[in-house]
């Protein structure tokens, strides 16, 4: 039962703009003096190639192109379910030529959650750019894994639950292809 | 067992996202209804980050990129305030990034058509972690207004871009600072996206008259409040107690 009442209103979201590169990762848009590194360049540090993933794809708009001015952060737990507070955060930005992102990561593992229930594994996902009032949320699921008993994934009757799951490509490999609008609309959450 | 969630989001207190008077909105905004499903851990726990990634000028953007310490065109402006959550409580280790446009209106990207001059000392680039008491502040140039592609061309306000995380994923905040008194204000489309007055108003900062006249620049006050976390108790009791 809630006893205490929010007294202030949450500031109101406004779009990140076309220039957010500029602010949140600067190096990768030649501003190379300020910070040494982009927050986010790496979600786990001192891993192995052979222990990471690799989960690629494209945000595309209501006409079927891939956006390359959008910028994604992903936000997960590590192999055994656990939150860490210094890992598992990471920003990226589409090639500018190939229109695709890429996440370098570890796969995270599934977890009991405080509604104890055994949540599947997952990455949750922001999108922010030019056009979006608000930032997106979604969530990035794996199709190779049990996702039958997953809280979220159990409430969505929607066809288009799939636009949530990976496909695996390759080994270690996993596409994920986000669509603003259109049949193939992706689930937003409101987290 | 200890839960915690998130206060519920107020669309009716944040931007429309289909909002045609933003043209870039139209091929982007999503159509469908979000779907709402109770916080979990991954919404609830981190990411914090942590004191050593921040640099002793990253929030003095009148020098974080000056070369031989020549101050950028514009004049000098500090902008500062709290970070809260819903309930009051000062959020301690926000991590608070901005950009902006220099004092003609343009940014160092090169997607800025705007044929304004860039300033070879500035960046417009900072960032802070908020203090105990979430306060943070940065010293930085007025940032000028700029025309813009939108239905033909129309002038921004100037403004200052923050992005926010506290000490949750689902606290995750994105937004703009404007300026108290700027014309171009109630032009906004962006701005005008939020339909509610009073939330429209909080993201005007606001001039300190007090604190600008004891320094040699202009003082703007932008308190910004985070999503609210609540305990939530589960039923520990057995069947029939």
């Amino acid at each position: 039962m809630e006893t205490i009442k929010a007294k202030l209103d949450e500031t109101p979201f406004q779009t990140a703009g076309p220039f957010l590169h500029i602010g949140c990762m600067p190096n990768a848009v030649k501003i190379n003096k300020i910070y040494q590194n982009d927050l986010g360049e790496i979600p786990f540090k001192d891993k192995q190639e052979n222990e990471l993933i690799t989960i690629e794809g494209s945000v595309f708009d209501g006409n079927g192109v891939a956006l390359d001015d959008v910028m994604i952060e992903t936000w997960q737990c590590d192999e055994k379910g656990k939150f860490n507070a210094d890992s598992g955060f990471a920003r990226l930005i589409p090639n500018n030529i190939t229109k695709k992102f890429t996440l370098k990561t570890i796969k995270p593992g599934s977890y009991k959650g405080f509604d104890r229930k055994t949540h599947s594994p997952h990455l949750s996902l922001s999108i922010s750019a030019r056009g979006l009032n608000m930032t997106l949320n979604t969530r990035v699921y794996f199709e190779d894994d049990e996702l039958k008993n997953d809280p979220l994934l159990s409430i969505i009757s929607l066809d288009n639950v799939n636009s949530l799951i990976a496909k695996k490509i390759r080994k270690n490999s996993y596409l994920f292809d986000i669509f603003l609008q259109g049949d193939r609309e992706t689930i937003f959450l409101d987290i | 067992m200890n839960a915690k969630s998130l206060i519920k989001r107020n669309y009716k207190k944040h931007p429309e996202i289909d909002f045609p008077d933003y043209k870039s909105s139209i091929f982007r905004a999503p159509k469908n209804r979000k779907i709402s499903f109770p916080s979990s851990n991954t919404e609830i726990i981190g990411p914090i980050f942590n004191k050593n990634i921040i640099g002793k000028l990253d929030n003095d953007l009148t020098l974080n990129f000056s070369r031989n310490k020549i101050s950028p065109l514009g004049h000098k402006i500090i902008v500062y305030g709290t970070v809260s959550d819903q309930f009051t409580n000062p959020i301690e280790g926000a991590l608070i990034e901005i950009w902006q446009a220099n004092a003609a209106g343009k940014y160092l990207h090169n997607n800025d058509e705007n044929p304004a001059p860039i300033d070879p000392n500035f960046a417009g680039c900072g960032r802070c972690l908020t203090s105990s008491t979430g306060y943070y502040e940065f010293l930085t140039i007025q940032p000028g207004p700029y025309p813009y592609p939108n239905r033909g061309i129309e002038w921004r306000p100037m403004h200052i871009h923050f992005s926010i995380f506290g000490k949750s994923f689902g606290q995750r905040l994105i937004t703009q600072m404007y300026f108290e008194g700027d014309p171009l204000i109630k032009l906004c489309p962006m701005l005008n996206s939020i339909g509610n007055e009073k939330a429209k108003n909080s993201l005007i900062g606001v001039l300190d008259t007090s604190r600008s006249n004891t320094q040699n620049l202009l003082a703007y006050k932008f308190d910004i409040v985070l999503r609210g976390i609540k305990q939530t108790y589960f039923e520990n009791r057995k069947e029939g107690l």
